[in-house]
């Protein structure tokens, strides 16, 4: 029954954080300067043109009536076309007005669709990688606190949080890709392709799981609980693995949560140097086209994915702390 | 042996299945070496984006013309060397004849089909030429509206151009054959929504099977009259950033990158898998005046602003990606030739021109937006900065705008009232020698794209040198009226050419480069 209500109460905040988050941008798209009708018909296009195409397509009316049209047909599953790309899916540009190809432009749902499972894969990879490593660093770190595994997490999430993910990139596939030809860097042809682009998402998550992970591990090590595990007789593995961990999780996932969330950000450019098909490509290529049906579409999309991963991680941390409320 | 345990044989043994499983994994799923990627499949990765739309008439985008270069037939092919401008060679044409100044015959070659069967006949050459001709095509290439030509078609294989209702030469089509793809009459047909947008049906050495995202892949055609292509497939990617194509090389995951930036030829140069090819290309690089409002709707103005840059110090923010030239059309144009009175970095002669056109040191100047781009053409933000503050040391009031592509095409070209900033930088680039093509689309008053120059002084040599009777005249004509006016006119400044740099496998070999970026890959082969 609680699980019921803390669903029905979080999704429905969820639905109005992304009501209000579709409004911001779809107002933010339309005062910028820059026509996406001069960008879809072409700079040669005439201006009676430009016109006929921006009233056909509504452009022209006042934001609002925009956006209730908008809306009307995204809460039917309909986030509209985008302007520039055919169906193919292919990035496009140049100066054609003729508009033939205006039947064959790609839904945006069919082109996030097939976006996201390629962030999704990598953005599942990437946190693999970098709970591996952070727990690898973190854990000798926590229950060493002040000694040098303590000092080692610290400086390892020191260098790591320095890195810029952009210059990471190139050098990683540099590395791998070109000197040593382990990996393949550039496209995608197969799951091998995932392997760099995440290595570089996880060295810009893991610090901060790991500071967390020696921090939270360390404070829960001089619990009492932890004492009176010793006097019960629990072995250490028992006690790390089976009671410190599992209580110094809890900020650890609320973190991955906000983390998870500002994956996106990294994704944007980490896609973009190694041409990674998924959603970070595509709006990158949308931002610069001004597609605003297919930025509309990512924010949508983008929104929700984050209110259920943080409803998601608020769940699981109830259940493994039954004392949290939400 | 009392230590054995329950829980130690049970971690032992799952320790022992999971090793076992690991054995039998392929570790090929999850490292594959990147030089595993390579094949027969030439992958191309261009630094543009395509349209959409694969009607060749609809568009005037480079990457799509290279597209169309391997997948589409020409009736010539111009090979525009610096060293030999004017070589002509025949490919779906035999022989190209003025008749009379304004009836051309074109002889075709028997034998040849398009990528769908059809057999290519003198119909598709008339149904291309009245097609591309027409007022609503876009890409506006050909020389006079469809009403003002008359096509006949004695045979299949013969076909007279005559040129005499639009009363211009018909040798404008001579130079216009080694750029504009010969479609199929039958596709023509189906209009401007048919399948001319659907797909590319050429008879060229690749033939178009599909666009897969950013991915336009092309197959050898195995008729190809000059002989099937070695090189199996062509995969033609749009990879936006410059950096990830040149990884991409230099991993072996691609076979060609194009427009490199100049420190990036410094690093692959020594890199002993991949050679740089570089090609004075057809692509001049100008700064565009905003001629239709002021203050650069007075030539005076304009030229001050000429003698105020010093394209010397251009060039050498260039490096190897600049060619010095001091025309409106590249060296690779019919009629080319350093114009003596091409305005020169001359301080003291733009106070002098500012003074007489009433700003004196600039006073009085509104203020000027100057829009350039940056990510695609090299180095622009840096010349950019470099020009800004040399008109500003003259006392142009100037700001320089440095937008993304995107933001920038949606302000390139002229509007009612005039376009947005006052100069705009921009190349204009055409894959033939035919130098109308930069000075009548940009200069003469029916197309004006960037300039909304209208000057009947302009507009009266252009239709002079355009209606000449003999290509010599022509030449003359260009050489000692047309181009010299614009050198006084400047309704822009031609700053430099540009140099198409390209680096490719070593291994791949026997692929030429047109100075307009496009490439004949009917020759290539992998070692």
């Amino acid at each position: 029954m609680f699980i019921l209500s803390f669903l029905v109460r979080r999704l429905l905040q969820g639905a109005l954080i992304i009501f209000l988050v579709t409004l911001l941008i779809f107002t933010l798209l339309r005062v910028v300067p820059g026509d996406p009708v001069r960008l879809m018909a072409g700079g040669m296009a005439p201006e009676a043109l430009i016109e006929q195409i921006a009233k056909q397509m509504g452009l022209r009316d006042p934001i609002l009536v925009q956006f209730g049209r908008y809306m009307a047909g995204v809460v039917q599953g309909d986030l509209g076309q985008s302007f520039v790309r055919p169906a193919s899916g292919a990035a496009t540009g140049g100066s054609g007005f003729s508009d033939a190809s205006r039947s064959d432009r790609a839904e945006v749902l069919t082109l996030i669709a097939d976006a996201l499972p390629m962030t999704l894969q990598l953005a599942a990879l990437a946190i693999a990688f970098a709970l591996a490593f952070s727990f690898l660093v973190g854990v000798p770190g926590g229950l060493a606190p002040n000694r040098w595994p303590d000092r080692l997490a610290f400086y390892v999430s020191s260098i790591f949080v320095s890195l810029p993910n952009f210059w990471l990139g190139i050098v990683l596939a540099l590395l791998f890709s070109v000197k040593l030809g382990w990996l393949p860097a550039i496209g995608y042809k197969g799951f091998a392709y995932t392997i760099l682009p995440a290595i570089v998402l996880a060295i810009e998550l893991a610090p901060v799981l790991i500071r967390n992970l020696t921090g939270s591990l360390a404070s829960v090590m001089q619990s009492p609980f932890i004492a009176v595990a010793r006097v019960r007789g629990l072995g250490r593995q028992r006690i790390v693995y089976g009671h410190a961990l599992r209580n110094a999780s809890v900020p650890l996932l609320n973190l991955l949560g906000i983390q998870i969330s500002g994956l996106l950000g990294g994704v944007l450019i980490v896609e973009f140097i190694f041409d990674y098909p998924g959603l970070g490509l595509l709006t990158v290529n949308a931002v610069m086209q001004r597609d605003f049906p297919l930025i509309q579409g990512i924010a949508i999309v983008s929104s929700a994915i984050f209110v259920l991963i943080n409803i998601g991680v608020d769940l699981i941390a109830t259940l493994i702390d039954p004392r949290l409320e939400y | 042996m009392n230590d054995a345990t329950r829980r130690g044989f049970l971690k032992g043994a799952a320790a022992l299945g999971a090793g076992a499983g690991l054995l039998r994994i392929n570790p090929d799923f999850f490292i594959s070496p990147a030089a595993a990627q390579a094949g027969k499949t030439l992958v191309f990765l261009s630094a543009e984006n395509i349209t959409g739309n694969w009607d060749p008439t609809a568009h005037t985008t480079l990457s799509q013309g290279n597209i169309q270069g391997f997948t589409m037939g020409y009736l010539t092919r111009t090979p525009m060397r610096v060293e030999k401008p004017d070589e002509v060679i025949y490919e779906l044409a035999t022989s190209l004849k003025l008749l009379e100044p304004t009836k051309l015959e074109i002889k075709l070659r028997p034998g040849v089909k398009f990528h769908d069967g059809k057999d290519f006949k003198a119909e598709d050459v008339k149904a291309t030429f009245e097609y591309g001709s027409r007022p609503d095509r876009p890409a506006q290439w050909y020389p006079g509206p469809t009403e003002t030509l008359t096509i006949t078609t004695p045979d299949d294989y013969t076909v007279i151009v005559d040129t005499a209702k639009g009363g211009y030469p018909a040798h404008l089509f001579m130079f216009l054959a080694a750029y504009l793809p010969i479609m199929s009459a039958t596709d023509i047909a189906g209009g401007p929504k048919g399948p001319l947008s659907q797909r590319l049906n050429g008879t060229g050495p690749f033939k178009f099977v599909e666009q897969r995202g950013n991915d336009t892949v092309m197959a050898a055609n195995p008729n190809y009259f000059l002989g099937a292509p070695k090189i199996a497939s062509i995969s033609f990617n749009f990879v936006g950033d410059s950096t990830t194509r040149m990884l991409s090389l230099m991993n072996g995951q691609a076979s060609i990158v194009e427009r490199l930036e100049p420190e990036q030829v410094a690093t692959l140069a020594g890199n002993s898998k991949i050679a740089i090819n570089k090609v004075v290309s057809v692509e001049n690089k100008y700064l565009w005046f905003r001629c239709s409002k002021p203050p650069f709707d007075n030539p005076l103005v304009r030229q001050a602003a000429c003698h105020a840059i010093d394209r010397e110090q251009i060039l050498e923010v260039l490096g190897d990606a600049g060619y010095p030239s001091s025309n409106f059309v590249s060296p690779v144009k019919f009629a080319y030739l350093d114009l003596p009175n091409y305005p020169a970095y001359d301080p003291k002669k733009c106070q002098e021109l500012l003074a007489k056109a009433g700003f004196p040191g600039g006073k009085g100047l509104p203020p000027l937006e100057y829009l350039t781009s940056t990510g695609f053409y090299p180095k622009t933000k840096e010349y950019g900065e470099v020009i800004t503050a040399m008109l500003q040391e003259q006392g142009f009031p100037v700001t320089l705008s440095v937008l993304e592509i995107a933001a920038w095409n949606e302000r390139l070209y002229d509007r009612p009232g005039g376009g947005p900033g006052h100069m705009v930088d921009c190349g204009w680039s055409t894959g033939s020698p035919e130098p109308d093509l930069v000075l009548r689309t940009h200069f003469h008053s029916s197309s004006k794209r960037i300039t909304g120059l209208v000057d009947p002084d302009v507009d009266a040599t252009l239709d002079k040198e355009r209606s000449a009777a003999s290509l010599d005249e022509r030449k003359k004509i260009l050489q000692s009226e047309t181009m010299p006016l614009l050198a006084d006119k400047v309704p822009a400044l031609s700053l430099f050419t540009s140099v198409m740099i390209h680096a490719m496998d070593k291994s791949l070999t026997g692929m030429f480069i047109y100075p307009d970026g496009s490439m004949d890959g009917s020759k290539g082969v992998f070692a």
